[in-house]
């Protein structure tokens, strides 16, 4: 998938401090890099410029720090439906952003 | 230097040249130490994660000093947030090591001072908190671990330092140079002393005028002269020199704690941050404590690895389906949780002091620490329930891999008939170790002793309810006009 510009989309991937996560973030953020195959660049924030952040938070308070990211579209997933919801909207329509 | 990698960490350790006794010898290799090494081990854990992208949310934070990115543990809390992550930090990392990480009591020791100096100064204006501050951002650049070390030996319990047989019982000042002071004493029960690059020592009771030499705080490297390591035991220790790898219970982390003797030891002035402001001792102590109180928080995360144990224990066992067992195990996450509840709420109702830092609701952090005193010990209760007789009565890994008695083993310890032997005598291990082997010394009495006995809470939750507004508040609802 691509982004506005034409180039492939570029997603930089934020994780909560996992404190007390309900799930493994990081296997799910394999998953996810899995399903979307050759469409998305994924990588870690602030690995230069990204048209997304990907924001993995282990549970519903969600409380990753998202300062700094102040005018970036920002994707929170925060359990494995959510993940889902970023592969239909994002991976797989291209219309996610 | 910047933060260290777990890697660096263990190499720093072993640029040390740390005087340390364990068994009536001198140890030369500490870092390699089987019974320290793991240990150091749960140490390098708290560098390891900070430098991983699913931890570093909690592990790392922004220096309010340098504004360099540093491990928080070395950190100087700057609003609820960061109290708040401090929390959970703990329980993430008591999750991840199964015991006493050791590093939380350094942290703990640099806020206080970061609060109690400043007050000093404003009352005295000794310039100790400008010390301080230097001295911070030394640890902060190395990335350094500090063992907070408050606990005196005391003697005997009723009479005050100056009166002690003894006087040496309570650490003190012998001797004023020009440049510095020469130290003795000892501090008793030292939580991850030798895996430590520093040591900041300070009163361990509120003092009076007759008290002044003992008044005292600084930092000095752990291997400064004249100081001596004598390594604690703790049940079961020697089960890490059997060579195995299921007799430990835990593969990879354990803790440890050492007397630390202070033969005459030489302190510069710079690295002096209380000397005879005896007015002062009660207050760092409150601090600390509080602050300590709160780092109990990594009893939760411990407190998950138990009951996840006693959970796998039941399944392996063919006991999870029993309507008892699964309300053990609720029982386990209801105290577990309330735990957690104590150290959230004392740091989201933390407080701004006037040097700036961030301190924990003293109420809350005593109400949390009292409750750690107790809830460890029923959680271990129940999961030896689940567990069953034969985590006390398993023969040892030896018996199970020889030939002769291996095959009665696997006979007659099967249970589940999905599950292997060989698991099943592992996570009952892990049971063993964290309720009486060498991790009960971090989950069990520590959670009673560690950062001041029951009592001492329940003085300070005396000291900080406020009874006379709950009474204003009776009278009112039932018409008392006074
Ligand atoms: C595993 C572990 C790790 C620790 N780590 C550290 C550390 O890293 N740094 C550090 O500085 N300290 C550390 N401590 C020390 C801890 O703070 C002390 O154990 C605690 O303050 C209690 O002191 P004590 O052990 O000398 O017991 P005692 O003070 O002897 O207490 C025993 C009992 O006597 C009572 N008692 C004592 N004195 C009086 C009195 N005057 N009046 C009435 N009752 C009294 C107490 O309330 C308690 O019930 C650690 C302790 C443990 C067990
Ligand atoms: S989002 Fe949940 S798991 Fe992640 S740090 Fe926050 S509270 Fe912990």
């Amino acid at each position: 998938m691509k982004n506005d510009l034409g180039s492939m989309l570029r997603v930089g991937v934020k994780y909560c401090g996992g404190c007390n996560p309900e799930y493994d973030r990081v296997a799910l953020v394999e998953q996810i890099e899995k399903r979307s195959g050759e469409k998305i660049d994924f990588t870690p924030y602030g690995n230069g410029k990204v048209d997304l952040i990907l924001a993995v938070h282990g549970c519903k308070t969600a409380c990753a720090d998202m300062s700094g990211f102040e005018g970036t579209e920002i994707w929170n997933i925060t359990d494995i439906k959510d993940a889902e919801k970023f592969i239909g909207e994002v991976v797989n329509s291209g219309t996610g952003i | 230097m910047g933060m260290m990698t777990a890697e660096q960490y263990e190499e720093s350790l072993g640029k040390l040249n740390l005087v340390v006794y364990m068994f009536g010898e001198r140890v030369e290799d500490v870092v390699g130490n089987p019974i320290i090494r793991p240990s150091m081990n749960a140490v390098a854990k708290t560098y390891e994660l900070a430098h991983r992208p699913e931890y570093e949310d909690i592990m790392t934070v922004t220096s309010h000093i340098s504004g360099k990115k540093i491990n928080r543990f070395t950190h100087i809390h700057q609003n609820t947030e960061d109290l708040v992550k401090k929390s959970k930090m703990g329980r993430l990392l008591g999750r991840e090591t199964g015991c006493c990480f050791q590093r939380c009591v350094g942290m703990d020791a640099l806020n206080a001072l970061s609060i109690v100096t400043f007050n000093i100064d404003a009352k005295y204006s000794t310039g100790y908190f400008k010390r301080f501050l230097k001295y911070l951002e030394y640890v902060q650049e190395n990335d350094l671990t500090c063992d907070g070390a408050m606990t005196d030996p005391k003697g005997d319990r009723g009479l005050p330092p100056h009166k002690q047989p003894d006087p040496d019982h309570f650490l003190r000042v012998v001797e004023e140079k020009k440049d510095g002071i020469v130290v003795r004493g000892a501090k008793a029960h030292q939580t991850g002393a030798v895996n430590s690059h520093e040591i900041i020592v300070m009163p361990t009771l509120s003092m009076r005028k007759e008290d002044e030499e003992y008044a005292v705080s600084f930092a000095l490297p752990s291997d400064a002269d004249g100081i001596t390591y004598i390594m604690g035991r703790q049940s079961c220790d020697t089960r890490k020199l059997e060579g195995g790898t299921m007799d430990q219970g835990n593969l990879m982390f354990g803790g440890h704690e050492a007397l630390v003797v202070f033969d005459d030891v030489f302190v510069p002035w710079d690295r002096v941050f209380m000397y005879k402001e005896y007015d002062f001792t009660g207050q760092l102590v409150e601090y600390f404590a509080s602050y300590h109180r709160q780092s109990y928080a990594c009893k939760v995360g411990v407190g998950d690895v138990l009951i996840g144990a006693a959970q796998t224990a039941a399944e392996y066992n063919g006991a999870s389906r029993a309507s008892h067992i699964k309300d053990k195990i609720i029982e386990m996450n209801h105290l577990n949780e309330t735990l957690f509840c104590g150290c959230i709420a004392c740091a989201s109702e933390g407080r701004k002091e006037p040097s700036g830092t961030y301190c924990v609701n003293t109420l809350l952090a005593n109400v949390h620490k009292q409750n750690v005193t107790r809830f460890p010990y029923e959680i271990a209760r129940l999961a030896q329930d689940i567990a069953g007789g034969l985590m006390v009565t398993l023969p040892s890994e030896k018996d199970f891999r020889s030939p002769e008695t291996g095959k009665w083993l696997e006979k007659y310890f099967k249970a589940n008939p999905d599950i292997s032997t060989e698991n099943r005598m592992r996570i009952l291990r892990l049971i063993e170790n964290i309720t009486l082997g060498t991790a009960a010394v971090g989950y069990l009495t520590e959670s009673m002793h560690g950062a001041g006995s029951p009592q001492a809470q329940r003085i300070m939750i005396s000291r900080s309810s406020n009874v006379a507004e709950k009474q204003r508040a009776a009278k009112k609802l039932c018409g008392i006009e006074e």
